[in-house]
């Protein structure tokens, strides 16, 4: 080996320079110092001025210097571990890592018998774990949906009851309010064994959302200081829409929607320092002809690396979004947009790709959008893997040995890198025409449904213990009576 | 005559704030009545800045523009209108409901709406049922708008036209509803009067429920 | 015995050159005929290479392994198989055709046939028609097997096929073709018996034509 080797591993798209993201970070700590937010949680302000900000009623303006602090303490390395102690499970975030997962919250369903469009359920939650657990490329958990079929304000707990014993990896889950996050955070524990286990080895994130522009609602903030206060690992993030609740111009959108996530990120470390937290969110265009939030714009991918060069500037992972699309269908248009976004996120090595498997504009959860992304995240990681270069992969030797017209698949370097070295499809077809032709002229579309059903039909993930099926029974009977009389 | 018309409808379509207010006055001055410049000269302009719009050949950042200079010729004419005792298109009362802040789609109906002929009374946002009650009692719109971001908002909706039924104003006015997590069905569920995907199908909605 | 047909058929399997000559050598001295070690150890071997191949559980590069295992074994009885008379499954003449450079897949045909028991005659590359025409005469093969790569020298496979008719000699073989632009179609209009689109499909086409499969 030479002294002094640079090496490039794994392929990266850079985009900004240095002293652009130096502007974007001082566009960010000026919007925070001189513009402010609006706090609507009179603990976080107190929490905030106490610790040095400017608070005015509601407006609050947070120093440079405080920012920076908690830039410092949030880490841009750490773990978030399978519930059932299987490593390969496990998501090590750090620089270069990029993963993959589902988004929660869409209306409505693609019914897996039907593929008709239909309003989510409780029953789909269990499935669209087991699908998780099963595809190779998908490494953390969300529901895909909004539980229509019990008390509004249960739908999360009852996702996060469904997701959990059916899955084994890591689950992103969000909560109605405080008691909510509360009863999530008692299953999970019990599952790792207490709180102080869960807190060296966390089994899920909690995820919430500021408003866009500049607004922090009550129970967000409410619910970011649940997290803190239990070092539950948090997503603060916005949805802010270019054109419509943010600048229109990417530069402008993306240190506003910072300034959004940078305000939680103070007020955690405060209460929590080193908690691991993450910045990012939805960022994307508002379509001036159709007049939705677009989850197939090329400016989606644009802008959601600029924010991840952003976030790795300063050191902090990147809550990402791609996998999704505007199409109401599964056709080529889901299949274009969603890999696209899928290959710009690996490409930029966002932390964690979430939305994955949205479609109709995230108004519709589909499961089959999922498994084809699945393949396209394989792909992508094959891609961006790189090339790695070394005596035995430069195979001088080998090309010795072969010779000219020989042919190199006899070769035991062939026959020992073969199965490592490519990229196997599970649902793309690489036969010739006539195996094809009788095989039954087979599209990627019936293929995907065929995997989806083989999954769904076989999978079994590794069961929770006895302990916290209990609880799990216990905390949903405790929230349905807790929200009998609400309406 | 006619000329100073249609130089208006072009300053509507062309979203000319600059000039809207002289061609205005001119227009009033030359002898025309309010009636007549919003009839002949704005509503026209409007009108076609929808098809184009429908048409794919104006966008959302136009066709507010174009409502602004509406809205900027109706700050001139509204006085007269009232005082002649001109009918607007109708009125419309609209608000984000309780427990919910997002108010940008509202403002698209708002600003559609009044581009439509509407006159508008915008409650805001976290507005609850009691608040529209009353702003119903006071301002007495034909039309009701209401809309949520949040599936846990949504509910309000339902909540605040049981209110009206209980004031007993229910009769008076048309509900529409409209926002992200809102479907058709959730709209017959409650008993609103409509739903609307967009900002322009609420304001031809609107358009629909005064004619 | 059967253990020692089990213990060959998995050898080759395996891609075990070493185990599988030394079952060989086990049977022979235990008096199991030569045709029995091919016919119950060594094809019952590749056949099972053949099912998992097409099923995508093994890959070409175990394939050949399997097929060098099979061939150690053959080495070993074939000379036997002569003597006694037994007929061998088969003789394939191959060749790349004139003009092409290309043997990759001619030569993984050529390994996976021998496996399933064909003797082989390779007149290599840039074979003209005349090349086709006087390894026929000299060795008389039941089967005739073409490989191109290019577009442009594809038509050299009607221009062969041509040649063995003018030559009267085209009823005396069957005629299978492949190589990358080669397609099912083609090889119709060109008059050929066959067209394999890999090599597996390609010994199993070779063994349907010598009514074995």
């Amino acid at each position: 080996m030479r002294t002094n080797y640079k090496v490039n591993s794994g392929t990266r798209f850079r985009m900004l320079s240095e002293d652009q993201l130096e502007e974007l970070f001082n566009g960010v700590l000026h919007v925070l110092e001189n513009i402010g937010l609006e706090v609507h949680h009179e603990e976080s302000r107190e929490i905030l001025k106490k610790a040095g900000a400017w608070v005015d009623g509601l407006h609050v303006r947070i120093p440079s210097y405080m920012v920076r602090r908690a830039l410092d303490m949030a880490p841009r390395s750490f773990t978030l571990y399978a519930r059932d102690g299987n490593p390969a499970n496990n998501i090590h975030i750090g620089p270069g890592r990029a993963h993959f997962g589902p988004g929660p919250t869409c209306p409505n369903f693609i019914d897996v018998e039907t593929m008709e469009r239909r309003p989510y359920l409780k029953s789909d939650v269990p499935l669209v774990a087991r699908m998780v657990d099963a595809l190779p490329n998908i490494d953390f958990c969300e529901s895909l949906g909004t539980v229509n079929d019990v008390h509004h304000e249960l739908g999360a707990l009852y996702e996060f009851a469904g997701m959990f014993p059916n899955t084994s990896k890591p689950i992103v889950a969000w909560s109605y309010d405080w008691d909510d996050s509360a009863a999530i955070h008692e299953i999970a524990i019990t599952e790792a064994g207490g709180q102080e286990a869960f807190e060296r080895r966390p089994n899920y994130v909690h995820y919430c959302e500021p408003l866009s522009p500049l607004v922090s609602t009550f129970e967000a903030l409410d619910k970011l200081i649940f997290a803190a206060r239990h070092r539950v690992p948090l997503i603060f993030t916005p949805c802010p829409i270019a054109g419509g609740t943010a600048p229109i111009t990417p530069a402008g959108i993306v240190i506003q929607g910072a300034a959004e996530s940078w305000m939680g990120l103070v007020i955690a470390q405060t209460i929590q320092p080193g908690l691991p937290f993450f910045m990012g969110g939805v960022y994307s265009v508002m379509d001036m002809n159709a007049m939705i939030l677009s989850y197939g714009a090329p400016e989606l991918s644009l802008m959601m690396a600029g924010i991840t060069e952003l976030a790795h500037y300063v050191g902090l992972p990147l809550w990402q979004t791609g996998g999704c699309t505007d199409s109401k269908t599964f056709d080529e248009q889901a299949i274009i947009e969603g890999s696209l976004s899928v290959f710009f996120s690996a490409l930029t090595g966002g932390d964690m790709t979430h939305d994955v498997g949205y479609t109709e504009s995230a108004m519709t959860g589909s499961v089959f959008q999922l498994a084809a992304m699945d393949e396209a995240i394989g792909y992508s990681r094959r891609i961006t893997r790189g090339i790695e270069v070394n005596e035995d992969t430069l195979a001088v030797n080998v090309i010795n040995d072969v010779g000219p017209n020989g042919h190199y698949l006899k070769h035991e370097h062939t026959r020992r890198y073969y199965k490592n070295e490519f990229w196997y499809p599970n649902v793309c077809d690489r036969t010739d025409y006539e195996t094809w032709d009788m095989m039954g002229r087979t599209t990627m579309k019936d293929r995907v449904v065929s995997r989806v059903n083989d999954i769904l039909a076989s999978h079994q993930p590794s069961p929770i213990k006895p302990e916290t099926e209990k609880v799990i029974k216990k905390v949903l009977e405790e929230a349905e009576e807790r929200v009998k009389d609400h309406d | 005559m006619s000329e100073i018309l249609s130089e208006i409808s072009t300053c509507v379509i062309e979203g000319n704030v600059d000039d809207i207010e002289e061609l205005t006055q001119d227009a009033l001055e030359e002898g025309l009545s309010a009636e007549e410049i919003l009839d002949k000269g704005l509503m026209p302009g409007m009108d076609h800045v929808g098809v184009e719009f429908k048409a794919g050949n104006m966008f959302v950042p136009e066709v507010l523009r174009s409502a602004r200079v509406m809205h900027g010729s109706m700050e001139i004419l509204r006085p007269l209108l009232t005082a002649s005792d001109v009918k607007m298109t109708g009125k419309l009362l609209i608000g984000t409901v309780k427990g919910d802040l997002h108010d940008i789609g509202k403002n698209l109906v708002g600003m559609m709406c009044e581009g439509a002929g509407f006159e508008i009374k915008d409650l805001g946002k976290d507005i609850a049922p009691d608040e529209f009650v009353e702003a119903v009692k006071e301002f007495e719109p034909d039309v009701v708008g209401m809309s949520a971001l949040l599936t846990t908002t949504m509910r309000s909706m339902g909540h605040t036209i049981k209110a009206l039924e209980e004031a007993g104003v229910r009769d008076k006015v048309k509900v529409i509803i409209g926002g992200a997590p809102v479907t058709q069905s959730f709209a017959e569920q409650i008993g609103a009067d409509g739903y609307a995907s967009n900002a322009a199908a609420a304001a031809e909605m609107a358009k629909k429920f005064v004619s | 015995m059967s253990e020692i047909f089990e213990g060959l058929s998995t050898a080759v399997l395996e891609g075990d050159s070493k185990k599988s000559v030394k079952f060989v050598e086990k049977a022979l001295k235990q008096d199991i005929t030569p045709q029995e070690i091919l016919d119950k150890g060594l094809i019952v071997g590749m056949a099972e290479v053949g099912v998992r191949f097409k099923r995508g559980d093994m890959f070409v590069p175990e394939v050949l392994m399997s097929a060098e295992a099979m061939a150690a074994g053959m080495d070993l009885i074939r000379p036997l198989l002569i003597e006694t008379g037994a007929k061998l499954v088969g003789k394939i003449l191959m060749g790349t055709v004139k003009g092409d450079l290309h043997d990759i897949g001619k030569n993984l045909v050529s390994m996976m046939c021998e496996g399933n028991g064909f003797e082989i005659i390779d007149i290599g590359f840039n074979a003209e028609p005349e090349k086709f025409i006087a390894g026929i005469k000299k060795h008389q093969p039941n089967i005739v097997g073409m490989s191109a790569m290019l577009t442009t020298t594809m038509r050299s496979m009607g221009h062969t096929i041509k040649a063995i008719e003018e030559a009267g000699l085209r009823d005396q073989v069957k005629v299978i073709v492949g190589g990358a632009p080669v397609d099912k179609e083609f090889s119709e209009r060109i008059g050929a018996d066959g067209y394999g689109s890999n090599a597996p499909s390609g010994a199993e086409l070779a063994l349907q034509l010598v009514g074995a499969a």
